[in-house]
């Protein structure tokens, strides 16, 4: 079950070795521990585990919360998604395809950019802290404040981005907003600006707790910075990289901010991710039961990247 | 504070930081490279946040026409006005999102702080399914949570009240789930040694583990606090009289009753950034340093 | 004393609508007929009655606490709460509010809205309240009081209608060698002024793929070709029909002809109309009072009959009675008043750029006096089509906007991109026949 594979990798791997001074025996203290629990289990219960538990039951009746009527159809709600031609299946796969693209088209990009800023701020600058702070500001922005300022910058018309560009005597009149390829580039390079400041502190600190020692060990072995980076740097980041990797990933894959401020998932629907499908098939439309049966797919994909995801970093940590 | 990073370590005390190489000696062409680039990067994010500043001084002709030149001619406070006088409560929807952002950071790092210890630290039947089904929740979408939660929390009778705008946010897996990890990876000794002096767990919990954990703390409060602050979407649904409405979702609004009138929009976006880009100018160091060292061990 | 008024008046009102109800067929939960009152005056307790509306930017936070302010004082048993909120906010959350007993009392709501919370029984019927108020349909434009009704029963009190103009930058004619006083009212008329812009080095008319203003245009030009968007039951769409065909390839075509830049964006035409960039802008009522205009040489007129009929498209906004979970009948008494003193005083709501929907309001010599610049859409509401009234609506009418955007974007021929929002608005009209019971 996927629960439990991600419990055990988590559970097992990086927990260092127990060495308790009592014997083998492992104490029990079920009761303390579901005392310490207990606050978070209440409101953990209440708010995220029955809404999720009540979502699959809505899923398997036609559920508009306005209506007095919620009549119980089974699996039809998730059939439809599946079936060509349905009310759902072509929007939700768009949908999802988008919200694909723009997962591959991003991540890298949150991986590499901040993993070499990272390596920059990493050497002994000065005004280190000073341009940290100045890559991290704009995550501490909101979403809706970041849509809006690059909403104005991108303005195909009226932009200073196309005006910039025209000065330059490059093409001014792209449409950023507007049409696709660009608006991919405009979604993804605004996420970038936006989070580029979080990853790269976090792989910062990867960084510096990778032991001096181990560089020196390599360059004594006739390393030179390629093969440091890549026999000494990127095994020691693992699990930070791992993190980072995982949370990226969640976060693109449930974008819904960007496109619906910058694009409005346009042209037509073509930048419509899954997350603004769903809250407007089941927030504007009404239709929860639908809206529901689609987050549960979702929740599935998301599901088998992370147990595939986990797994990879296990077995390469047990090798 | 010192960028500290918890390890197993074979010491009973936590390691110093690092101290940067020594060895490494740069080129003049690599050190010029080097600041070139990041302060490229500096500038590609500070440009854009000045251009806003300044097109917030615009008036709406201006920002239509020119819109290449940043100085505003006239200057004009006429955005900030309109914001003020307006029908729109704006001092009042930041004091609101100040205080769910306050409320709802100090519960979670009470519950999540309690729940990760007992997940990190005790062995109890249900362990594995308990922090199972907490990650696995991670994944589910949001939206799933909307309207059961909204039907919840009017049966509770908190509609339109803050309780609806922290209390739902606060059980989330996110940060049981960093701290948990966060205390995994504390070196066991200390703990070891105050439970032969005889402490309980509660002791332990409080006064060993919590002031060990205080990056973590700070980072999750930091995560925390931005969350709720930028949260737009449940608001929406759950505040229903304008004295009590936050200040994103009042910003959408802006948004929308203004989107010709760059000047006001943009003036709408530094006032709801302002406050905690100087929270965070004034904790700067504090806050990067809590994200950098605070135990992302994956 | 006041009892026994109260419950002859209640008699009176069901004997009048026992003809609607009987027609009615299925009541929706909780629609019980509005509160009692008699040609707007409330008597009873004192209320408080909380009024959520939509109106948060322009002239409207100037005017409305004015005119709440000065209604309170007149009528010292009623006190009235506005409520301002952004229109997206009010569909997001009345509706539950409503359920869960927390809405408002009196709402304003647009006319693509009403027969979709009245199916969903969040609204209570105003027949009642509309005869003792004394409104009849002529009291309005054509066709307006028949926008709130659904299923033969009123939910709606009309407020007011927008209308689609013409704007006009009379520098860019100017300085493209034109006549500023001659604003062309015929499709050959219209079409060779653009010709001559464009010789000029002016494009004339921005056409872009978004709801503001692009659908407008685009439904305008649907009935201006003799189509409809729908058909009379609203079970199927029709806007694929030839006149629709015809509609939007006269809009591509101004793209093709060099008369609009490819890939406008969101408000892009009415900025570049105001920057002095472009000559026409077809776009609503509301802009009359933006004051981004105020440095253009500006003037609006009725859009151009490109079609074979005179038609624009308008929307509207109505006054509408929320059915709380235990609303209480005197605070929708008091509403009604409120309504009725509101449509009365509803003069200066011309300052909001919308035009009051009272006839008696908006006939008055003097609103023109005062608002010289609404001459044109006033005499455009003859022939102004209102929004189709079937629950869910918005759904299917978005569909609309779809193929629009493919079309003006290149993505599919104007035939391709009505043909597939035609079939997905005939999938969702079905749903929505099915759960709203048609």
């Amino acid at each position: 079950m996927p629960a439990s594979t991600v419990a055990d990798t988590l559970v097992s791997a990086p927990a260092p070795a127990r060495r308790t001074a009592r014997g083998s025996g492992v104490r029990r203290r079920t009761g303390t521990a579901y005392l310490f629990l207990a606050p978070f289990l209440v409101l953990f219960c209440v708010f995220v585990l029955y809404p999720a538990i009540s979502g699959l039951w809505i899923s398997l009746h036609i559920w508009n919360p306005l209506l007095p009527n919620q009549p119980f159809v089974g699996l039809k709600n998730y059939i439809d998604l599946f079936v060509p031609g349905s009310l759902t299946s072509g929007d939700f796969w768009q949908s999802m395809g988008n919200t694909g693209i723009f997962t591959i088209a991003s991540v890298p990009f949150l991986l590499i950019i901040p993993l070499v800023v990272a390596a920059m701020l990493n050497q002994k600058i000065r005004g280190g802290a000073v341009y940290r702070g100045i890559f991290f500001a704009p995550y501490v922005l909101g979403v809706a404040v970041v849509g809006v300022i690059w909403k104005y910058l991108l303005d195909p018309q009226l932009g200073v981005v196309n005006h910039v560009l025209g000065a330059l005597g490059l093409p001014s009149d792209i449409p950023w907003t507007v049409d696709v390829p660009w608006a991919w580039i405009s979604l993804v390079g605004v996420t970038v600006w936006w989070t580029m400041g979080f990853n790269t502190v976090i792989l910062l600190a990867g960084l510096k707790g990778i032991s001096n020692d181990l560089y020196e060990a390599a360059a004594l072995d006739g390393a030179g910075t390629m093969r440091k980076f890549f026999s000494v740097t990127l095994p020691g980041l693992k699990p930070v990289l791992a993190f980072v990797t995982t949370v990226t990933i969640l976060a693109s894959a449930n974008m819904f901010g960007q496109s619906y401020l910058l694009t409005k998932g346009g042209p037509g629907h073509a930048t419509r991710t899954a997350i603004m499908y769903i809250a407007d098939e089941g927030l504007s439309q009404n239709q929860m039961g639908a809206a529901s049966a689609m987050s549960y797919v979702l929740f599935l994909v998301l599901a088998i990247i992370s147990i595939v995801n986990f797994r990879l970093q296990r077995d390469r940590s047990q090798s | 504070m010192t960028a500290t990073i918890p390890r197993p370590a074979t010491t009973a005390s936590v390691p110093e930081q690092v101290p940067p190489r020594r060895k490494r000696r740069r080129t003049p062409v690599a050190t010029i490279v080097l600041y070139v680039v990041l302060s490229l990067l500096a500038l590609a994010i500070v440009v854009p946040l000045i251009w806003i500043v300044l097109t917030s001084f615009k008036t709406d002709f201006d920002a239509i026409n020119t819109p290449l030149n940043p100085i505003p001619h006239p200057f004009t406070l006429n955005a900030y006005q309109t914001l003020a006088s307006g029908q729109q409560p704006i001092f009042l929807w930041f004091l609101n999102s100040l205080a769910a952002g306050v409320l709802q950071t100090v519960l979670i790092l009470i519950t999540a702080s309690a729940g990760a210890y007992a997940l990190a630290r005790l062995e109890f039947a249900g362990k594995k399914i308990v922090f199972g089904v907490i990650v696995a929740t991670l994944l589910v979408p949001p939206v799933i949570f909307l309207i059961p939660n909204y039907l919840t929390v009017q049966s509770l009778g908190w509609l339109d009240s803050i309780w609806a705008i922290t209390i739902p946010g606060s059980a989330g897996a996110f940060g049981i789930f960093f701290l948990r990890q966060f205390f995994v990876g504390l070196p066991p000794e200390i703990e070891e040694a105050a439970r032969m002096d005889g402490a309980g767990d509660f002791r332990i919990f409080w006064q060993v583990v919590l002031p060990l954990s205080r990056p973590a703390l700070a980072t999750l409060a930091v995560l925390s606090f931005l969350n709720n602050w930028n949260d737009f979407l449940w608001p929406v649904y759950v505040l229903l009289s304008p004295e009590h409405q936050t200040l994103q979702p009042g910003l959408a609004v802006l948004q929308g009753a203004y989107s010709t009138h760059f000047g006001i929009v943009m003036a709408g976006a530094l006032i709801a950034s302002v406050p905690v880009l100087i929270l965070f100018t004034i904790a700067q160091r504090q806050i990067v340093d809590s994200v950098a060292s605070s135990g992302v061990k994956g | 004393m006041f009892k026994k008024r109260q419950v002859g008046r209640t008699i009176a009102a069901a004997v009048a609508l026992s003809v609607g109800l009987a027609l009615a067929g299925c009541s929706s939960t909780g629609a019980s007929s509005g509160g009692d009152v008699k040609g707007g005056d409330y008597s009873g307790p004192k209320v408080t009655v909380t009024f959520w509306n939509g109106w948060t930017g322009g002239a409207a936070p100037v005017l409305v606490p004015k005119l709440v302010a000065k209604f309170n004082a007149e009528h010292k048993n009623i006190v009235v709460k506005d409520v301002p909120m952004e229109w997206a906010d009010i569909s997001a959350k009345m509706p539950l509010a409503i359920k869960a007993g927390k809405g408002p009392d009196v709402a304003v709501a647009h006319g693509d809205d009403i027969a979709t919370y009245a199916a969903q029984g969040l609204l209570l019927k105003d027949d009642g309240i509309l005869k003792s108020l004394g409104y009849s349909a002529d009291d309005f434009p054509k066709g307006l009081l028949a926008d709130g009704n659904y299923k033969d029963a009123q939910y709606g009190i009309p407020w007011s209608v927008t209308p689609l103009g013409l704007y006009v930058n009379k520098d860019v004619l100017k300085q493209a060698g034109l006549d500023p006083e001659t604003i062309p009212t015929t499709k050959d008329d219209y079409l060779a002024t653009l010709a001559k812009l464009k010789t000029a080095g002016v494009q004339g008319e921005w056409v872009d793929g978004y709801v503001f203003t692009g659908t407008f245009e685009l439904e305008s030009l649907i009935w201006q070709f003799g189509g409809d968007l729908f058909n009379d039951d609203v079970t199927k769409a029709t806007f694929n029909s030839d006149a629709g065909v015809q509609a939007l390839t006269y809009m591509t075509d101004l793209i093709k002809e060099g008369y609009s830049p490819a890939k406008v964006a969101q408000d892009g035409d009415f900025n570049a109309l105001v920057g002095g960039k472009t000559a026409f802008n077809w776009n609503g009522v509301w802009q009359t009072t933006n004051d981004a205009l105020a440095k253009d040489d500006w003037t609006a007129a009725a859009v151009p009959q490109i079609g074979s009929e005179k038609a624009v498209w308008s929307s509207s906004t109505h006054w509408i009675f929320p059915s709380n979970k235990g609303q209480s009948k005197d605070e929708t008494a008091a509403a009604a008043t409120f309504v009725k003193w509101m449509n009365d005083n509803s003069a200066g709501w011309a300052a909001t750029g919308e035009l009051p929907a009272q006839n008696s309001v908006r006939e008055d010599p003097k609103l023109l006096t005062d608002y010289p610049k609404l001459k044109p859409f006033l005499d455009e509401l003859p022939y102004a089509h209102y929004e189709t009234v079937a629950p869910g609506i918005t759904s299917a009418t978005a569909t609309i906007t779809t193929a629009l955007n493919e079309a003006i974007l290149g993505k599919k021929s104007p035939k391709a991109a009505l043909d597939d929002a035609a079939a997905k608005a005939d999938q969702l009209l079905q749903q929505n026949a099915s759960q709203y019971g048609g």
